[in-house]
């Protein structure tokens, strides 16, 4: 065979075994969310005991490409909003707590004698997430007694940027990946919204022909200013038996980890 | 094609060009050919395509009142908020509004505003085709369909970077969005937008049929003024429906939650 005939077949394997690497590496990649509810209901700023009724207590957005991933934990301490995100970014079991001034491991800070966040480091050494990969997930005390219930639903082909899994990346304490809830979107795109400059157009072209218009960019802010809470939409979600609220799903019962 | 097989094959038209001038034309022709795939390359932001899609939003709330029903807006958001939760662009905000009027449509402004119309809801039966309906505008949105139209119009020939968008260009830009989603997107478009739309309906745990049961609807009211546009915008129902039905079964989407009381109670 011919030298450049061998360089080049070398060559076309190099190139096939590097795409082979990123198709797994992409496959590799997941983003789900767990909804988290304890029992009880919420009265006064703190969840009671309520015979029949759940409080939701936290959400948690998950980006994962093994063995590193992030955890954007928003808590409720209402039952009505989420506050303010906590960001941890993990490799296998170990996880750091990203601000946007730097990064502590979890082990130092406060949150680390929090129980429902060192419950979110749901991964095992080599970064995968143990558990399901969606549906209703009960845990209970060694006595049987329910401790939480998470409704995990997964989201379809992520995107999201490896570099916000770094947590030495500057960008990484400041920029959010979740979306889908107003509350987020309405923090992030305000600079947006402030130096938005369109004047528009007067005409626009229609099947009926060109058409007048006069722009409304007050009707543009209300839609922008109409906030429907991460709260609201899972209840809204649960009401209507959606996702992981299906009667259906399967419950996998223990613990996630 | 990603970016640098478009420079690539820019670069190749260029070149080609240059080398076998068999006529002044052709000479030519390629050239613009060349001109245009590099156009397609200009990256644009996620800012930008916000700020785009903010004044194609004000265009469409200026042909059509936007609604200022808060149950009605709300309902709509939790519905196209649960589908949206779906996508998988984490750079977007998605808003929903209503537009007051008899028109049957719903239009995807880039960066995530979508609008429905009265019309439309007036004609949909149950939750599951309203939540097909806005899955498939924020499968618009993903893919940046309105954002690719203006990259490949004339609007985009003296525009040498995304910071050249703004003042008297930014407005053109609007323009050309804007008649780009009232005049209908392309074939192409429209079926993608179908394929993502039943998908992330599907994802969200509602029944997949929900977006072509609406559609075989639309098709019945064919011939009624309100419905005459979204039958000159859109590709024909039958092949829409058709391969809907196909993407269901190929992907074995199934649930049967349409929610059809919570919609009417809601809505009407």
């Amino acid at each position: 065979m011919r030298r450049g005939a061998v360089i080049g077949r070398a060559l076309l394997l190099v190139a096939a075994s590097a795409a082979v690497a990123a198709g797994e590496a992409r496959a590799q990649r997941a983003q789900w969310t767990d909804v988290v509810y304890v029992p009880g209901q919420w009265s006064g700023g703190r969840v009671v005991a309520q015979a029949d009724s759940i409080a939701m207590v936290m959400r948690i957005d998950y980006f994962s490409a093994p063995p590193k991933w992030r955890a954007e934990i928003r808590r409720s301490s209402d039952g009505r909003t989420l506050g303010e995100p906590v960001i941890l970014i993990g490799q296998g079991r170990r996880a750091v707590v990203v601000t946007a001034l730097g990064s502590t491991p979890l082990e130092q800070h406060a949150l680390a004698r929090d129980p429902l966040v060192t419950a979110a480091v749901v991964f095992d050494q080599s970064g995968r997430r143990a558990g399901p990969a969606s549906g209703r997930i009960t845990e209970r005390s060694a006595d049987g007694r329910v401790g939480r219930i998470v409704f995990r639903r997964v989201i379809r082909n992520p995107s999201f940027d490896n570099k916000l899994l770094d947590p030495g990346n500057r960008a990484a304490g400041r920029t959010l990946l979740a979306s889908g809830i107003a509350a987020v979107g309405d923090q992030r795109s305000a600079s947006v919204v402030a130096t938005a400059g369109a004047r528009g157009v007067d005409r626009v072209q229609t099947p009926q022909g060109s058409v007048p218009v006069t722009p409304d960019t007050a009707a543009v802010s209300r839609m922008e200013r109409f906030a429907v809470g991460a709260v609201a939409l899972e209840e809204f979600l649960r009401a209507g038996g959606l996702g992981p609220y299906a009667p259906a799903h399967s419950d996998s019962g223990g613990k996630p980890q | 094609m990603n970016r640098h097989g478009r420079l690539v094959m820019a670069l190749g038209l260029l070149s080609g060009a240059a080398a076998t001038p068999s006529t002044a034309q052709g000479v030519l022709d390629r050239l613009r050919q060349a001109a245009n795939i590099a156009r397609t390359l200009l990256p644009i932001s996620t800012d930008k395509e916000v700020e785009i899609g903010r004044g194609i939003a004000a265009t469409i709330a200026g042909r059509f009142p936007v609604s200022s029903d808060a149950a009605l807006t709300r309902y709509v958001n939790l519905v196209g908020l649960t589908v949206a939760s779906q996508s998988p662009r984490p750079d977007i905000t998605y808003r929903f509004a209503v537009l007051e009027t008899p028109t049957v449509n719903a239009y995807a402004a880039p960066g995530g505003y979508i609008f429905i119309t009265k019309g439309a809801l007036g004609l949909i039966e149950n939750e599951a085709e309203l939540a097909g309906v806005l899955a498939h505008e924020v499968g618009h949105v993903n893919q940046r369909h309105v954002i690719n139209q203006i990259r490949k119009s004339d609007t985009m020939r003296e525009v040498r970077n995304q910071l050249d968008i703004k003042g008297s260009t930014l407005d053109k830009v609007v323009g050309t969005g804007s008649n780009a989603l009232f005049m209908g997107l392309s074939r192409g478009d429209e079926l993608e937008g179908d394929s993502l739309g039943i998908l992330y309906a599907a994802a969200a745990g509602y029944d997949p049929g929900g977006l072509a049961s609406f559609v075989a609807r639309l098709d019945r009211h064919a011939g009624e003024g309100p419905v005459s546009e979204f039958f000159a915008t859109h590709p024909k129902p039958d092949e829409r429906v058709g391969r809907l039905h196909a993407i269901a079964q190929r992907e074995d989407l199934r649930s049967s939650v349409t929610l059809a009381e919570r919609y009417r109670e809601s809505v009407h």
